[in-house]
């Protein structure tokens, strides 16, 4: 097949929603990089000026601006730095190979991605491609929402996925009840937001339901950037359908007919799997005009990102699908208000999406009894680092930590302990000591200080140097800063200077205050939630470990002025 | 935006006082109102709010964190204080922070209308303290060699109202933002020079640039004289916009222009013959006595009265020979504002016509 013209790839993508990154990955696959001629094209097809397209097109990972050979990426994220990820990247530099930020694989290190390829492995030998792991079994017999059905075969597949029950919520809910039934259900299952802030999902649908304007979005925030979160991966990658299945009714309970899934750049299988269920649902009548031949049409429009941890947050999120340089919005307003083009958009992460489907199939009472201690429903937590049994759990909400990192996970190698656990991938800081006896629910965590967030936890053992595990942290939110607030861009960076040794005072209490002055002014003032949670890592490596600070400070005095 | 009194129909408290606001006002705009300088860097008024520097954060009562006043609306019954010891010591950490990552902060006033907004928050809040000491960041682009604007990110704070400004007031587009976080670095597309962009060099960034990042270059060639910056407000003389300006000067020396940011039909903005084309006014090559044309095609320099002899034979003999229409007057752009008035009355109140035009019409 000849290769597409630049008039052609503009042409296929000019008049589609949400045109740019799917134009520029176009270009990207056929030249192997962005030239000033695609970059011209698209300029001109997509009516957006060249020095505002050629700035944003820098901001992304992924986009490279010179002709470069085929490129191998290696993740050098915070968890595969503990399994030879970096030794991996020196091995392989001299195929070109470049490093990247967590890669969400880190249930199975090292991933390296060539082209549209992921590898697994930790040595050059060892790597191939390889799925991505299906979770265990509930180790502790606890009833699954999410996982239920997720081990069965062909569950990926629309014939495997109605096997059980698959598209019987949409299908009862458009013949049996009204929008406002649906949101009714979700809102009395408690069902929060599981993409980080947990903003109840309920009222979320009904502020975009009531919200005037049309037409209205569903975006399935599939950027799962956070550092040692994998969760929204293996749902994807293994029952696809039900994501998909959850955004319709998303887009029936609130009268949207335009769905967007904004899929990180770094999972190029998942992005195939979605690509083909999508095809499915669309031959089998279930998504489309005229949905199981009733009068609700739904689209939806599968789109990559390029490599931007930022742009999992939803403003950023937004502006990315538009075109537009990707910076977090000012808030109010919001997205229920004015999303997608400025129109009421519901942003929904993965994992709440596809909880909806199980939800209305088997009622908001179900959903609620699934949790522990009086909290409702379950979370998926992907567990990671220096444990046992790596991988993604489904736990009751309230469930002691300790209970999951010992009995369901094996706990620490033998030999070892675990020194400290990160909480909200990265976001949440450390926890350690006595501040590990917590049980799985926010206002547990959020009580020592920290937050569970998307549910990322990383184990670090006590052969772990915390300083390093802190800057390690730090440096990926000074790389990830969008630069477009003072505070995180600017603290970010100070931060990871500190952290790395080499800068700020010599004297531990003048450098303890720098390192408390430049995060409070990060959590009061910064603009999004990546520089208002980046210094839960140094203020937690302050309380937890302030003989390795002590250290780290001392050793100050021996460099060089 | 400024509400009218009577569309001020809500209330809040604003620093323990009562005041009134109307429905889209942000709490900076109210503060604003009152006379509450709440400090900012990013923030320009012409511009939309962005939120960026952070330094406008004021406390709103049941708030978590404090809020940006800049593109946070008023809300009926809102308690806002603007300075409280917290919020002002975030303010200066912030400060700290900036003068962190710049190379200097006192610069040349001349560089630009904003030049020294960052200089005077410094001293505002003493935040010239050395802390927090680390990389710098922006890099100076001295490769792009226009006559006009100084590349100078060695000062660079992205705040990037040098960007906004192009792109929502001269709707230029020229410049965006490159990379990302820490490396971020104003650009133009692939990194180029100005002049091989869509810049038209209003020089609109380099005004409302508030560290000096951007400069004017013919002003800063004024830099080494001696004696104070004296302006002087008036109209620019090019075209019938009629943008207010104000003239620099140092001694008797003309040394730059700064456009009006409170001028009726610009509101700050200029075009490149505005901003940066005085130069004829003290050039060498401008003529200071008369020159009269010999037969042979050169110039002969004479004297004053036989000059205006000459001139008055030479418009007699047109009006006897051919009539008052034969005359047609075009005054000068680069001649004062005086002299376009002279100009039409005498070939008014001279010659009975109204042939007479400007060539800033042109
Ligand atoms: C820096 C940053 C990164 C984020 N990344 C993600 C992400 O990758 N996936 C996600 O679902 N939400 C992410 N969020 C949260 C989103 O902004 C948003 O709250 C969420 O998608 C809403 O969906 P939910 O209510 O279903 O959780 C991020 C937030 C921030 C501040
Ligand atoms: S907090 Fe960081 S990531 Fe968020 S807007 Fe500010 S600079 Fe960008
Ligand atoms: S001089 Fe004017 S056109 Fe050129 S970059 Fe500055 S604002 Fe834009
Ligand atoms: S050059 Fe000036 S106006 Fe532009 S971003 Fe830098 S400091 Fe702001
Ligand atoms: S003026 Fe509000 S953030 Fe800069």
């Amino acid at each position: 097949m000849p290769k597409p013209t630049n008039q052609e790839i503009v042409a296929r993508w000019r008049d589609q929603p949400a045109p740019l990154l799917a134009v520029l990955h176009a270009f990207h696959e056929r030249d192997g990089f962005l030239s000033s001629d695609a970059l011209d094209g698209v300029s001109k097809g997509l009516k957006i000026p060249i020095a505002e397209l050629y700035g944003t097109v820098t901001f992304y990972h992924h986009f490279s601006l010179q002709p470069s050979g085929p490129t191998l990426r290696v993740c050098t994220g915070n968890v595969c730095r503990l399994r030879g990820g970096l030794e991996l990247l020196e091995a392989l530099s001299p195929k070109g190979a470049k490093s990247m930020p967590c890669a969400g694989r880190c249930d199975e290190p090292v991933p390296v991605l060539s082209g549209s390829e992921s590898l697994v492995g930790t040595s050059i030998d060892t790597l191939r491609a390889k799925p991505s792991p299906l979770p265990a079994p509930n180790p502790g017999g606890y009833a699954e929402c999410i996982f239920a059905h997720i081990r069965e075969p062909d569950r990926s597949t629309l014939a495997g996925y109605r096997r059980t029950g698959g598209y019987e919520a949409l299908s009862k809910a458009l013949r049996e009840m009204t929008p406002a039934q649906v949101v009714g259900i979700i809102t009395e299952s408690k069902l929060a937001g599981r993409g980080g802030a947990g903003f109840p999902t309920g009222a979320k649908w009904k502020a975009v339901a009531d919200a005037p304007g049309h037409p209205k979005s569903i975006v399935c925030n599939a950027d799962e950037g956070e550092p040692g979160c994998f969760k929204d991966r293996a749902i994807m990658d293994h029952d696809p359908h039900t994501v998909l299945e959850g955004m319709v009714l998303a887009g029936y309970a609130t009268g949207a007919e335009r769905g967007f899934i904004y899929l990180r750049y770094e999972y190029p299988e998942t992005f195939r799997t979605l690509e083909r269920a999508i095809i499915e649902a669309q031959a089998g009548g279930l998504l489309g005009r005229g949905i199981l031949d009733g009068g609700f049409n739904f689209e939806i429009h599968l789109r990559r990102g390029a490599g931007a941890y930022i742009c999992g947050e939803e403003g950023s999120l937004l502006n990315s699908l538009e075109g537009k340089h990707p910076f977090p919005r000012n808030k109010p307003p919001f997205p229920v208000t004015h999303g997608f083009e400025n129109l009421p958009t519901a942003v929904n992460n993965v994992e709440t999406l596809a909880s909806v489907p199980h939800i209305l199939r088997q009622g908001a009472t179900w959903y609620r009894g699934l949790g522990r201690n009086g909290h409702a429903g379950t979370k998926l937590i992907s567990l990671s680092g220096d444990i046992r049994r790596p991988g993604n759990y489904e736990v009751p909400i309230g469930l002691p930590l300790k209970t999951l990192l010992f009995d369901w996970a094996g706990g620490p190698y033998s030999g070892r302990t675990i020194q400290a656990v990160t909480m909200a991938g990265l976001s949440g800081g450390f926890l350690a000591g006595d501040a590990m006896e917590v049980t799985l629910d926010e206002p547990s965590i959020r009580g020592k200080g920290s937050f569970l967030g998307a549910g990322g936890i990383i184990v670090f053992d006590d052969s772990r140097d915390m300083v390093r595990a802190a800057h390690d942290a730090m440096e990926f939110f000074a790389d990830e800063s969008c630069g477009k607030c003072f505070p995180c861009r600017i603290g970010t960076q100070r931060l990871t200077e500190r952290l790395a040794g080499g800068a700020g005072p010599r004297d531990l209490s003048a450098w303890t205050e720098e390192v408390r002055d430049i995060g409070a002014a990060m959590r009061a003032t910064s603009a999004c939630g990546l520089g208002m949670a980046a210094p839960f890592v140094s203020d937690s490596l302050l309380q937890f470990f302030p003989e390795a600070v002590r250290f780290h400070v001392a050793a100050r005095h021996t460099e060089k002025p | 935006m400024s509400a009218t009194a009577t569309e001020r129909q809500q209330t809040m408290t604003l620093d323990g006082q009562e005041v009134t606001f109307a429905q889209g006002e942000t709490l900076y705009e109210v503060a604003r109102r009152h006379q509450i300088q709440v400090p900012t860097l990013c923030y320009d008024p012409r511009l939309e709010a962005f939120g960026g520097c952070r330094l406008c954060v004021v406390e709103v009562r049941g708030a978590k964190t404090p809020v940006a006043s800049c593109t946070t609306r008023a809300a009926q019954g809102m308690v806002v204080s603007t300075a409280t010891p917290a919020v002002e010591k975030l303010r200066q950490t912030l400060l700290e922070m900036v003068v962190s990552e710049n190379r200097e902060v006192a610069v040349n006033p001349l560089r630009g209308f904003a030049s020294q907004e960052l200089t005077t928050l410094v001293h505002r809040y003493g935040a010239q303290t050395g802390r927090f000491q680390g990389k710098h960041s922006g890099k100076s682009n001295s490769a792009d060699l226009n006559p006009f604007i100084l590349r100078d990110y060695d000062l660079c704070i992205s705040c990037y109202r040098c960007v906004r400004v192009c792109a929502e007031q001269e709707g230029d587009y020229a410049i965006s933002v490159m990379h990302r976080g820490f490396r971020t670095q104003i650009t133009t597309e692939f990194n180029g020079n100005l002049k091989d962009s869509s810049c038209t060099f209003c020089g609109q960034c380099v005004q409302t640039c508030p560290t000096g990042a951007l400069a004017d270059k013919k002003a800063l060639r004024g830099a080494d004289l001696p004696g104070e910056i004296q302006k002087t407000r008036t109209i620019c003389p090019y075209c019938g916009v009629g943008c207010s300006v104000d003239i620099m000067t140092k001694g008797d020396r003309m040394v730059g222009i700064q456009p009006a940011m409170d001028g009726p039909a610009n509101q700050g903005a200029l075009c490149v013959k505005g901003q940066f084309a005085f130069d004829f006014v003290q050039h060498d090559d401008r003529l200071k006595t008369p020159l009269l044309r010999q037969p042979d095609g050169s110039f002969k320099e004479i004297g004053w009265d036989e000059a205006l002899d000459f001139a008055a034979d030479g418009f007699r003999n047109a009006l006897e020979k051919h009539g008052r229409r034969s005359v047609y007057g075009i005054a000068s752009g680069r001649a004062p504002h005086e002299a376009a008035y002279s100009m039409q009355k005498f070939i008014r109140a001279g010659f009975g016509t109204h042939y007479v035009d400007n060539c800033s019409r042109a």
